[in-house]
């Protein structure tokens, strides 16, 4: 596949459709969510409000499922994983308009920011010490494999979701060239299920990355003191 | 394949951009207003379980305010049976205690009455006897009869108490006293004697006699001298049993 052109420059950057797209996902979200969000009641929620609280809940339930403490703080992150890799993804079925997902930057991006967030939270959940003495166990032989899996999960993480995604949009692409008009539309329909299940994935496997790195609290403190050394 | 840096380090800051527009603009207002709305239902659920708690008192006061009620009722009930058992007791004791003297008041009339009545039938009873009596002695009346009146009426003249007889003879010495003798058969010769003899030997005096007849004596004499009268026939002895009859009453 050719890399994603530049629409522009500005400076020393080059503005990439990638980036473009990305731009216009965040205003088109920002406008929907202010309008949403606009007059919000508690007494006598309109649809809009409705359809809000919908999602906000959907997505706080299925965090608390893995992380019932811990909702609050992380669902900003996950959630906004979540919404941006769908609405991503869908993108690409908007003729003329490009998935930011298809290409590697973003996802790589996507993934560096779960990898970064990993050892916040943890970080931020149990300390550094406490958090850095969990590579040591159960035995501080395996730090080196647990670095790699950090390393080898981030880059599944971003390759899965760039792979599924330019591989459907590729797929689109030539039944659009092959079968003419009608023979795409199934082909498309797979693309929603298969954009709504990578996002669904995607952030559901950050939610277990960052519930692993912040349950290394609960694996330093149970422990024993001995063995911690 | 290849990764632009450019595109990488613009996707990060793009998504952080995200995060705090998703932040700010939905999750904070919806969660905020979910959070309001939790409130508001829970202080509706607090505010409707005090009023149930509230409603459950009442309900436990008002049951329990039925129960006194209900014990108050069963104990002026009982109080009102027990007056209303004492009162009727007594009634009826009144009433019999009424009763009995109407009973004993009746039971006195009664007797009154049946003495009366008694009395009545005796007296009617008196008067037939007297009437039979004096019809038969009127029809046994004779001069042999009123012979044996005069021997018994001589013979009780002279056992005469003496305070009676200090009485007659008082009268006999008045000056001028008369002896009358009335009687229902002519007297005889010798029995005038003997009436005359008979006085005289009791008296101590001989007073004059007069002779009279009284068919309404019977039979008998009838000796009268000043205020005092002695009587020995048939009429008086009759009208004396009938006087001391109606006495006797």
């Amino acid at each position: 596949m050719d890399t994603v052109p530049v629409l522009f420059q500005v400076g020393p950057f080059g503005i990439t459709a990638t980036v473009a797209t990305t731009w216009g996902i965040l205003l088109a979200l920002g406008l929907i969510c202010g309008l949403l969000t606009r007059h919000l009641s508690t007494e006598n929620p309109g649809f809009p409000q409705t359809l809000a609280e919908g999602v906000v809940q959907t997505i706080e339930a299925a965090i608390a499922a893995v992380l019932p403490e811990e909702t609050q703080r992380i669902l900003p992150f996950v959630g906004s994983l979540w919404l941006f890799v769908a609405t991503a993804n869908l993108t690409g079925l908007v003729p003329g308009l490009h998935s930011p997902t298809g290409d590697l930057s973003a996802t790589a991006a996507l993934a560096f920011l779960v990898f970064l967030s990993v050892h916040w939270f943890g970080i931020c959940s149990a300390g550094l010490k406490a958090y850095l003495r969990h590579y040591l166990a159960p035995n501080p032989v395996l730090l080196p494999f647990h670095l790699l899996g950090e390393l080898s999960r981030t880059l599944a993480l971003a390759i899965r979701l760039f792979g599924n995604i330019m591989s459907l949009e590729m797929a689109a692409l030539l039944v659009l060239l092959v079968a003419g008009l009608l023979a795409p539309v199934p082909v498309l329909m797979l693309h929603v299920i298969e954009a709504l299940v990578q996002a669904y994935i995607f952030g559901m496997l950050a939610l277990i990355y960052i519930a692993g790195g912040m349950q290394s609290r609960e694996e330093s403190n149970s422990r024993p003191k001995g063995k911690t050394r | 394949m290849a990764i632009d840096w450019t595109t990488f380090i613009l996707e990060v800051i793009n998504f952080l951009v995200l995060v705090w527009i998703l932040q700010n603009f939905l999750y904070r207002p919806v969660l905020e207003t979910l959070a309001r709305r939790r409130a508001g239902i829970e202080r509706t659920l607090a505010e409707a379980r005090e009023v149930e708690n509230r409603a459950g008192a009442l309900r436990t006061q008002f049951e329990n305010r039925l129960a006194d009620w209900e014990q108050e009722k069963a104990t002026r009930q009982a109080r009102f049976e027990q007056e209303l058992t004492a009162e009727r007791s007594r009634q009826m004791q009144a009433l019999a205690h009424a009763l009995a003297q109407e009973r004993e008041r009746s039971a006195a009339q009664d007797a009154h009455r049946q003495e009366a009545l008694r009395l009545d039938l005796e007296s009617q009873a008196l008067e037939q006897a007297r009437r039979f009596a004096t019809a038969l002695l009127a029809r046994l009346a004779s001069p042999e009869l009123e012979a044996r009146l005069v021997e018994a009426g001589l013979e009780d003249f002279a056992a005469l108490p003496a305070d009676l007889l200090n009485g007659i003879t008082t009268a006999a010495r008045m000056p001028g006293a008369r002896v009358l003798v009335a009687s229902a058969f002519p007297l005889t010769e010798e029995q005038r004697e003997r009436i005359g003899a008979t006085l005289a030997a009791r008296l101590g005096v001989s007073p004059d006699l007069d002779f009279r007849i009284d068919a309404q004596l019977g039979a008998g004499l009838r000796l009268a001298l000043g205020s005092w009268q002695l009587n020995f026939s048939l009429a008086d002895e009759l009208a004396q049993f009938a006087a001391a009859t109606h006495h006797a009453d």
